[in-house]
């Protein structure tokens, strides 16, 4: 796949970054600020013909103070036919300069290949990361897609997701973990272009202070789409009274034989579950750190390697206990 | 005969749920090695008590005292009540998706044991400690890794009532409306359980309706519970009699 690529181990990355992520056996590319590692220029992975690769592929994008000023970082990833792969796309922020990131990842997924990706962004209060996704799934083509959003000043994840082959089916799932005034916005344009193809969709937020989050997810059936089943969901869980969830789910069918929902909530913590807990002689603050994990599971769940997803619960606990808070920039060692 | 240490003390306890007043003057006594049956009919305020008692805090106290242990109960967070020695077993028990029974004891005995300065248990002495306390219930081990009473018939919330009951040790333990809900045999264990966690220093009070229970937990005391007061007390023959005859003698004698 990547051979031409530099796997760079860890020691090599300047300010002593650690990333334990990396799970056994897992190949990783470094972006730095917007390029390649060595070579400055945008990623290009393209996975052979029905080859089945065992290895995750790990894709760091770190920015630097080197560079403060907006860039634009662009990555191409292409399943050929038959194809199965592993992706883990992380992005972080080494200094805290308000940085703006402007990313554009284009995923293609051919005929019977299947794509599993793990994107992880944790960067600081000062980031504004905008990711366009583009992503075309041919016929039989699979799809898993779980984005964690852990710590971010402004971050717009945009998916346009087309499905142009029969048969072919996608899972995207989200969890975004905001507070002080942060700002998360996930929009998803799902487009069913073709019969019989199956979307799900499962956003959650666990949203403290005031930060907002805005989830605008459409699902578009094109005419000739019969057969389509495309469901999606939305949870946020508000804990400060200051906190705003915007949820604007959207179904546009134009087919008359389709499986469609869609549903949006916004609640509060469980009075009776944290009760429970607390009778039990769990404190009220342990209560209430266990019921945001407990909520957030149902994303963290769709991790399909059980280290990774190890690896994302403890992230997300330790966010959720505030251990990131103190500083405000993104945590080295973070995860 | 010396009598046993007094474990609770009740005196003339007032709580509302909103305006509504629904205790109205609560006076009970409960020793060490005691269990007592309160029974009544539906609406006395049966529940509310045993929710008053474990801090729950959509009811108010508006008068009163609760001592229980020689500390003043009331002034207590539900938490530092379950740290005391209190437990209640709910009579429709939580739902905590997410949360395996594992972790979710896991978490309440080490918290326990930190109340008491102890250093947390390791993973392997928990789990041998949570399977020996399954066994006390019949409870199938693989319900460990289940979220806390998903999917579980209502037998098995009670049956996992008792046993976070066994897992914690409990000086005084509410059993509110256990029987409800059970079919013969799970309400055979789940009464098993209890006796089976009967001590000399601690003390249970057991809400029912139904004599059937009282056929398993033998109670040294019937209390019957009436528009917010305790209007009989009784040997555990009054349980068999409320069988037979209803309340309409007691609520109109």
């Amino acid at each position: 796949m990547a051979d031409n690529y530099i796997y760079a181990p860890a020691h090599n990355i300047e300010g002593g970054f650690r990333c334990r992520v990396p799970l056994k056996g897992s190949r990783q590319i470094f972006m730095i600020d917007g390029g390649v590692q060595g070579t400055g220029r945008p990623l290009d992975i393209r996975f052979e013909k029905g080859r089945l690769y065992e290895e995750a592929l790990q894709v760091i994008g770190i920015r630097t103070e080197k560079h403060p000023e907006d860039i634009l970082m662009e990555s191409r990833f292409h399943f050929a036919e038959g194809s199965s792969a592993k992706l883990i796309l992380c992005s972080h922020t080494f200094a805290e300069n308000p940085f703006r990131t402007d990313e554009k990842i284009e995923i293609t997924v051919e005929a019977g290949a299947s794509a599993d990706i793990v994107i992880m962004q944790n960067e600081h209060n000062k980031a504004a990361h905008n990711t366009s996704y583009d992503i075309r799934l041919a016929g039989g083509a699979s799809l898993k897609a779980v984005i964690l959003t852990i710590h971010g000043g402004v971050i717009d994840n945009r998916i346009n997701l087309s499905l142009d082959g029969p048969h072919a089916e996608c899972d995207i799932s989200g969890l975004y973990l905001v507070d002080g005034t942060q700002k998360v916005s996930n929009t998803l344009n799902v487009l069913h272009r073709v019969p019989e193809c199956h979307s799900r969709e499962l956003f959650k937020g666990i949203l403290d202070n005031s930060a907002t989050a805005y989830f605008n997810g459409l699902i578009h059936v094109f005419p000739d789409a019969q057969k389509t089943e495309a469901y999606q969901e939305c949870h946020n869980l508000l804990l400060d009274r200051d906190a705003r969830a915007f949820a604007q789910p959207q179904l546009e069918i134009y087919a008359d034989d389709v499986k469609c929902s869609h549903g949006a909530t916004n609640g509060r913590l469980n009075e009776d579950e944290l009760f429970y807990m607390r009778s039990r002689g769990i404190p009220l603050k342990e209560a209430k750190v266990l019921q945001q994990l407990a909520f957030a599971y149902a994303v963290l769940d769709k991790i399909s390697s059980p280290e990774l997803k190890e690896r994302m619960a403890s992230l997300t606990e330790r966010r959720l206990r505030g251990e990131f808070s103190d500083c405000n920039s993104c945590c080295r060692n973070c995860c | 005969m010396a009598e046993n240490k007094i474990l609770l003390e009740i005196k003339d306890l007032h709580a509302s749920v909103g305006d509504k007043e629904i205790l109205r003057g609560i006076n009970l006594t409960i020793r060490e090695g005691e269990t007592h049956a309160i029974m009544g009919p539906n609406g006395s305020g049966k529940s509310t008590l045993s929710a008053v008692l474990a801090g729950r805090d959509n009811y108010t106290v508006t008068s009163g005292e609760v001592t229980f242990n020689g500390h003043n109960l009331l002034e207590l967070s539900p938490e530092e009540r379950s740290w005391e020695g209190i437990f209640l077993s709910f009579q429709y028990p939580i739902e905590i998706p997410g949360v395996t029974n594992v972790n979710f004891m896991r978490t309440a005995v080490n918290e326990h044991r930190r109340h008491r300065g102890l250093e947390p248990l390791n993973a392997a002495d928990f789990l041998k400690l949570m399977r020996s306390k399954m066994e006390i219930v019949e409870m199938n081990p693989s319900f460990s890794s289940r979220g806390v009473n998903v999917g579980f018939s209502g037998g098995e919330k009670k049956r996992n009532e008792i046993f976070q009951m066994a897992m914690l040790e409990p000086r005084l333990s509410i059993l509110d409306e256990t029987d409800s809900g059970l079919d013969v045999d799970a309400l055979r264990i789940v009464a098993t359980g209890v006796n089976k966690l009967k001590r000399p220093d601690n003390a249970s009070i057991v809400i029912t309706h139904y004599q059937r229970l009282l056929d398993y937990i033998v109670p040294d005391v019937v209390h019957v519970l009436y528009k917010g007061r305790i209007i009989k007390t009784a040997g555990k023959e009054l349980a068999r009699e409320i069988e037979e005859r209803g309340y309409d003698w007691i609520i109109n004698g």
